[in-house]
């Protein structure tokens, strides 16, 4: 079923971005608590 | 410091793990046959899921501990267990929608396991908000430990409204009480994928407790 590509690429896109987001984030707040 | 040093090493692990669960889902696992190449967000969405409730009901069990021997401690886990189950949430509730349109042919339908998951992200929200908008430290820890309690008596209902109510949502296939009804290699997919989510939890959670710590230590009255 290639049409449903798009949308497992943008789930893992999204996943992806929200945790190394999240880890950046977090990385900047601690070095300025 | 020597915690959030430890947070630290422990993301970038989980994060290089996270890469390889995407190598291992999209290159070494079979695709399902009715639904195509959309199953493999199930490797995502799922974990994510149990993280979300796991984290929950770890906030709860801090605050009904916190609530009798009054440690700090268990209040500062719980703040950080539940900032980074509202992020495991936000994943639950992008990647199912992402899923539910190519299968389902909707983003979104009110049915029970899904509103009841949005009211879980919105528990989430609420403690969060709560602890921001009260300042006196015993009194946000109290208010926020009765919230997070409640938060965590929702958590069966979330789990269990698949068998509770005709849903939409499938019903689970792995945490049930008869053997998981997965294929083999999709099963070990799931199982890395979990893993590596809890190692992120760790990572993050550690991480998240060092920075109210450092708070503290740098503004005793926070």
């Amino acid at each position: 079923m290639p049409e449903n590509t798009p949308y497992m690429v943008t789930a893992y896109i999204i996943t992806a971005a929200i945790l190394i987001g999240y880890a950046v984030f977090l990385y900047r707040r601690t070095l300025k608590p | 410091m020597r915690l959030l040093k430890t947070g630290r090493w422990i993301t970038v692990v989980g994060l290089s793990l996270l890469a390889a669960v995407y190598v291992r889902a999209l290159a070494f696992t079979p695709v399902e046959r009715t639904q195509g190449v959309a199953q493999k967000i199930f490797y995502l969405h799922v974990p994510a899921a149990i993280w979300t409730e796991t984290g929950m009901i770890l906030v709860g069990v801090a605050s009904i501990f916190y609530l009798f021997l009054k440690d700090p401690r268990l209040d500062r886990f719980a703040e950080a267990s539940a900032e980074v189950g509202m992020l495991f949430g936000t994943i639950v509730l992008t990647t199912g929608p992402i899923w539910g349109k190519p299968i389902w042919g909707t983003w979104w339908t009110w049915d029970a396991r899904l509103t009841l998951t949005l009211l879980l992200f919105l528990m989430y929200v609420g403690y969060l908000l709560l602890r921001g908008a009260v300042t006196e430290p015993g009194l946000r820890a109290r208010y926020a430990a009765v919230l997070g309690i409640s938060g965590m008596c929702l958590v069966p209902f979330v789990h269990l409204s698949v068998y509770m109510f005709r849903t939409l949502h499938p019903q689970p296939i792995v945490l049930k009480p008869s053997a998981p009804s997965l294929p083999g290699a999709m099963l070990a997919t799931l199982a890395f994928s979990f893993l590596v989510f809890t190692v992120l939890y760790v990572g993050f959670v550690t991480q998240r407790y060092a920075l109210t710590l450092l708070r503290e230590q740098t503004e005793p009255h926070a």
